[in-house]
């Protein structure tokens, strides 16, 4: 009975048991901090001797990768020198910063109905509620809860999860919703919207939580024919992640310079 | 003779490892593995402790522990506060009622039972999440869970039976 009114009291959002589970996580991570410790060094031994053994494969691909990137920085250096001149014309004041915390992943969610991971760092570090959580590939997912020295991260998989994008190329907007598979769905696009296997998904920026343009996966197209997300972050082996305080976006403003721009005769 | 303060305190603490045993094995269920989809799966240690002092120790964790060491799974998993606790209550009622048939008979016949107690609790999962999120769940992943966790049974049972018969004091 007990238990029934409690699982009443989570789903309307309660702010009592709100505080408590995030005391309670607060007390235990430490506890799980050291638990996972060991799991993590066997997990780098079992790493280490896999690639010792491919080592010179890794080489070859990694001398590869760098040409290729090499061509790339090329590129992002006429990029950026481009973009400095077209910002002064627009006299565009570039948003603040944003500030991040790494964080260990101490805690993944045991539940076969729950995709989450609870991280050793909270409120004294800068952590809030609401802050993306990434990895060096792309979005893992969004603080939850944050304690004083821990936090839980919803992750996107997770059933509860909802997050506005954007299809990279043709722009379409639609919601990724999370249902506790490896591929979280892309509902809502437009009737008449295409997408193909391999599209790249990014984060629209609508609705405030999350900054545009971080990147989130690419399209798998299921059997069923429903277009579904492969999440460039790998959410089954987290160790570490990025959360990001994104200073809030606020719409652009058309530039005072463009009205004044003269109109050439 | 009674007991000194030394015995009592001794007793004490004995009487207190299912219960510290339980709050480990939640903690154990929430380390990242790290290998793919494992995390999901896992088997679910703390319904196995939580079957094995009810039948053959019941009075060594009682109701309230029992409910506490469910919620703590709740809230470390991030599962609906209650659920865990809810149905390792209901566990917990079920295994005591039915002790005697599983006390003093082959190792079997509660292997059997903890099948029963598995799927049931692995059911019961499933149909309180899905009414909790309104929303029909893919069932596989928690047949995978329970299958795991009756396979994994009998080397618990080892640890806890060598727990009970060493560590606790007996009655």
């Amino acid at each position: 009975m007990g238990g029934a009114a409690l699982m009443v009291l989570g789903r309307t959002d309660n702010a009592i048991v709100e505080r408590v589970s995030v005391v309670v996580v607060d007390v235990f991570a430490p506890m799980m901090d050291m638990l996972s410790r060991p799991a993590a060094t066997v997990r780098e031994g079992v790493e280490t001797a896999r690639e010792l053994a491919y080592l010179r494969d890794e080489n070859v691909r990694l001398a590869r990768e760098n040409q290729r990137l090499l061509g790339w920085q090329e590129s992002a250096r006429h990029l950026a020198a481009q973009n400095e001149v077209l910002q002064s014309l627009l006299a565009y004041s570039p948003p603040a910063e944003a500030r991040f915390v790494t964080a260990r992943v101490v805690g993944d969610s045991g539940g076969v109905f729950v995709r989450s991971a609870i991280v050793n760092a909270g409120a004294s570090v800068g952590v809030a509620k609401g802050q993306a959580a990434i990895t060096g590939a792309g979005l893992a997912g969004r603080v939850a809860q944050a304690g004083h020295r821990s936090a839980r991260i919803l992750l996107i998989t997770d059933i509860n999860s909802r997050v506005p994008v954007l299809v990279e190329s043709s722009r379409e907007r639609a919601i990724l919703a999370g249902d506790n598979s490896r591929l979280p769905r892309l509902s809502f696009l437009p009737a008449n919207a295409s997408v193909h296997t391999g599209d790249r998904i990014v984060t629209s920026g609508h609705g405030g939580v999350f900054p545009p343009g971080l990147s989130v996966g690419r399209v798998v197209i299921d059997s069923s024919g429903t277009p579904r997300v492969e999440p460039f972050a790998q959410l089954d082996r987290l160790e570490f992640v990025r959360l990001v305080d994104f200073p809030r976006v606020e719409p652009i403003q058309t530039p005072r310079t463009a009205r004044r721009a003269p109109t050439a005769p | 003779m009674s007991p000194t303060l030394s015995q009592q305190l001794d007793a004490l603490a004995r009487n207190l490892i299912p219960a510290a045993l339980g709050i480990l094995l939640v903690l154990f269920s929430t380390i990242p593995y790290s290998l793919p989809a494992f995390g999901a799966v896992a088997p679910n240690f703390v319904l196995m402790a939580v079957f094995y002092w009810a039948v053959f120790r019941s009075d060594a964790l009682s109701p309230i522990t029992v409910f506490l060491i469910g919620l703590l799974q709740d809230i470390l998993i991030g599962t609906p506060p209650g659920l865990n606790a809810a149905i390792l209550v209901l566990v917990r009622t079920f295994a005591v009622s039915q002790n005697r048939v599983f006390r003093g008979k082959s190792f079997m016949v509660l292997w059997f039972g903890f099948v029963v107690v598995g799927l049931s609790a692995a059911f019961a999962e499933w149909l309180i999440t899905a009414i909790y999120h309104l929303d029909f769940l893919d069932p596989r992943l928690v047949l995978v869970r329970a299958a795991m966790t009756i396979a994994l049974f009998p080397f618990l049972v080892w640890l806890f039976s060598w727990t009970h018969q060493k560590l606790l004091p007996q009655n």
